[in-house]
């Protein structure tokens, strides 16, 4: 097999780095692989786990949401509600968000009767587990970046692997669009790597680079430059924070705490109000929010409400900040009001989510995450079947000085990816101090 | 190659330096709204039976709004025995629109201001106290719970 290739410098030395790559890389590919196959299914997973908290009879009106909090605060006494998102359908419950003895629930209302159907620990959602593992590693903020930069070298395997695959010499489409059945194992083993590679790179390229906004330190690095710009997200959607009251803390009302005080200011007292939560619902309405729309309740005295809706359509997004005295809405964004990169990442996100067309787009994505483990998988095996019985099996290292033109690749790819860069400057140093100066770990790894 | 490397890192230093916050003023560059703002001023001591005025003055974007879409006046006490109907604000000019009423009784109330222009919709409220305050009402405040009495009618 590795007769038949070209043997020039330039060819090998992207294999090294691809193969290199593919080694650390393949356990993180397959676990964001798998962890995201099941993530995509998360609105159907979660409508079985749930459907006991979220199904209710409707019968008659709905009572007021501040009932709602009443009666939450009389099961949670010293609860702090955070969140409150109406059921979107006369048949779905309605959820109030708390924080209580440092833990975040979601108490699951039946809005026609009141009562408290069900509690449930955020701690306790198995698909914020799930995504956990795929955001972090269930690693906090190192996992993060382990995972963007393994989502970072899978842009290199693609673009290595692009070049290992173009064919070099006119022959039939064999081994290159489908794989050679006949021609024995080892062309089997590796037609199975490439060609089905081949097929998913695009898909592949498109998860990453639609997941990458997402991502701790080139995500929000990236979103930041495009609000910069103006042709990103509005402010306080990814970055930034929200609006705040123009209500001068003077003006507000103090509630008298000093409780055996009688005598209490009545000039404290006099002042304005919060809003009540049934007079931010019919604000809502009147802006026309999507139905699955949830409000965040100001917990600071110049906090804002915000009333926030990212449902499965990008085009539906919106998001609202409300004055908690006056009401009056202090900002108001649609996906219409998202610059021109703001728009193509929240569709990025809706289609690698798999919710902005459905069924389809979950299919579709999960066949791109199936492709992605059976390439990692069968590129660990073709490693495996060739390697020789001392050492990695590495393909040779040439002097990379001699590589100018793979060398401003991997130096543009730095850049574009400073993590990459960053991870390069660590493989050199290593090379450098480690490798070059011992000679069992240089014979190890051929280099 | 000892070069490139010393060039390497001063550039992906560079970068990760510089890691991004926004600009202060980065609001300017998206929709933007100009929400009206309302000062409700309220006589310093109230006393019942006597006539007072109520004071609502309107801004918006900096300037004093003159000819407001509409101003109404809602006020009402807090345990829900004394509801006043909605009526519509005097305009007095300079942005100041204005309600005279007398109180029947001592107690704890609460005003409301629906107030519209130029697409800003506001509906600030405050709590004042006319007289003075009873023991529930006094219990109720420490209490700390917003509960009014109000019916929730639509508006416009």
């Amino acid at each position: 097999m590795e007769t038949k290739q070209p043997n020039t410098s330039l060819y090998r030395t992207v294999w090294r780095w691809h193969f290199y790559a593919g080694i650390i890389f393949a356990p993180l590919l397959i676990i964001l692989a798998v962890t995201g196959s099941i993530y995509l299914f998360k609105p159907q997973i979660e409508q079985v786990l749930y459907q006991d908290y979220q199904e209710v009879v409707p019968r008659g009106d709905k009572i007021q949401p501040s009932q709602q909090f009443e009666k939450v605060k009389e099961l949670y006494p010293d609860a702090v509600v955070t969140k409150y998102h109406p059921g979107e359908s006369a048949s779905r419950s309605s959820e109030v968000s708390i924080t209580s003895n440092d833990e975040s629930l979601t108490i699951f209302i039946d809005p026609y009767t009141g009562k408290s159907i069900g509690e449930l620990n955020d701690e306790d959602r198995i698909m914020d587990k799930i995504e956990e593992i795929h955001g972090e590693l269930m690693a906090g903020t190192l996992g993060d970046r382990i995972v963007e930069l393994a989502a970072c070298w899978a842009v290199v395997l693609i673009v290595s692997g692009l070049y290992l695959w173009y064919p070099k010499k006119k022959q039939s489409l064999s081994g290159i669009l489908f794989p050679r059945m006949n021609k024995g194992k080892n062309i089997l083993r590796r037609d199975l790597h490439a060609v089905p590679a081949f097929w998913i790179s695009a898909g592949m390229l498109f998860l990453i680079m639609t997941g990458l906004p997402w991502s701790g330190f080139w995500g929000s690095n990236f979103q930041s430059i495009a609000t910069n710009s103006g042709s990103g997200y509005p402010p306080s959607i990814w970055t930034g924070s929200a609006p705040t009251s123009s209500i001068k803390t003077k003006d507000i009302a103090d509630v008298p705490w000093a409780a055996e005080n009688l005598d209490v200011p009545i000039s404290d007292i006099q002042g304005f109000i919060p809003l009540s939560i049934e007079d931010v619902v019919m604000i809502a309405n009147r802006e026309g929010m999507h139905p699955s729309y949830s409000i965040n309740v100001p917990t600071e005295a110049d906090g804002v409400y915000t009333l926030s809706a990212f449902p499965p359509k990008a085009q539906d997004e919106a998001t609202i900040h409300i004055d908690q005295y006056s009401g009056a809405v202090l900002a108001d964004y649609r996906y219409d009001h998202y610059g021109l990169v703001g728009k193509i990442v929240a569709w990025g996100i809706t289609l690698h989510k798999g919710t902005q067309f459905g069924l389809i787009n979950q299919l579709f994505s999960l066949l791109i995450c199936l492709g992605i483990m059976l390439v990692a998988f069968s590129g660990f095996y073709l490693w495996w079947k060739r390697k020789p019985q001392k050492g990695l099996g590495a393909p040779k290292a040439p002097q990379i000085k001699n590589m100018k033109s793979f060398l401003f690749l991997l130096i543009g790819l730095g850049f574009l990816f400073p993590l990459v860069g960053l991870s390069l400057i660590v493989v050199w140093l290593i090379d450098w101090f480690i490798i070059k100066r011992i000679s069992a770990v240089k014979k190890f790894l051929n280099a | 190659m000892k070069k490139n490397i010393c060039i390497f890192l001063i550039f992906i230093f560079s970068i990760l330096l510089c890691a991004c916050s926004l600009e202060k003023d980065v609001t300017a560059l998206y929709k933007e709204e100009t929400p009206l703002e309302a000062e409700i001023i309220i006589p310093a001591s109230f006393s019942a039976n006597t006539q007072e005025t109520i004071k609502a003055v309107l801004t918006q974007g900096g300037n004093k709004v003159e000819n407001a879409d509409f101003v109404h006046f809602k006020i009402w006490k807090h345990d829900g025995s004394l509801k006043y109907s909605m009526e519509q604000a005097e305009k007095e000019g300079n942005g100041t629109y204005t309600l005279s009423k007398s109180f029947d009784g001592d107690g704890l109330y609460y005003i409301k201001v629906h107030a519209s222009n130029d697409g800003s919709i506001i509906m600030p409220q405050k709590q004042f106290v006319v007289g003075r305050l009873s023991e529930s009402e006094l219990k109720f405040l420490k209490k700390g719970i917003q509960k009014q009495e109000e019916s929730h009618e639509h508006h416009h």
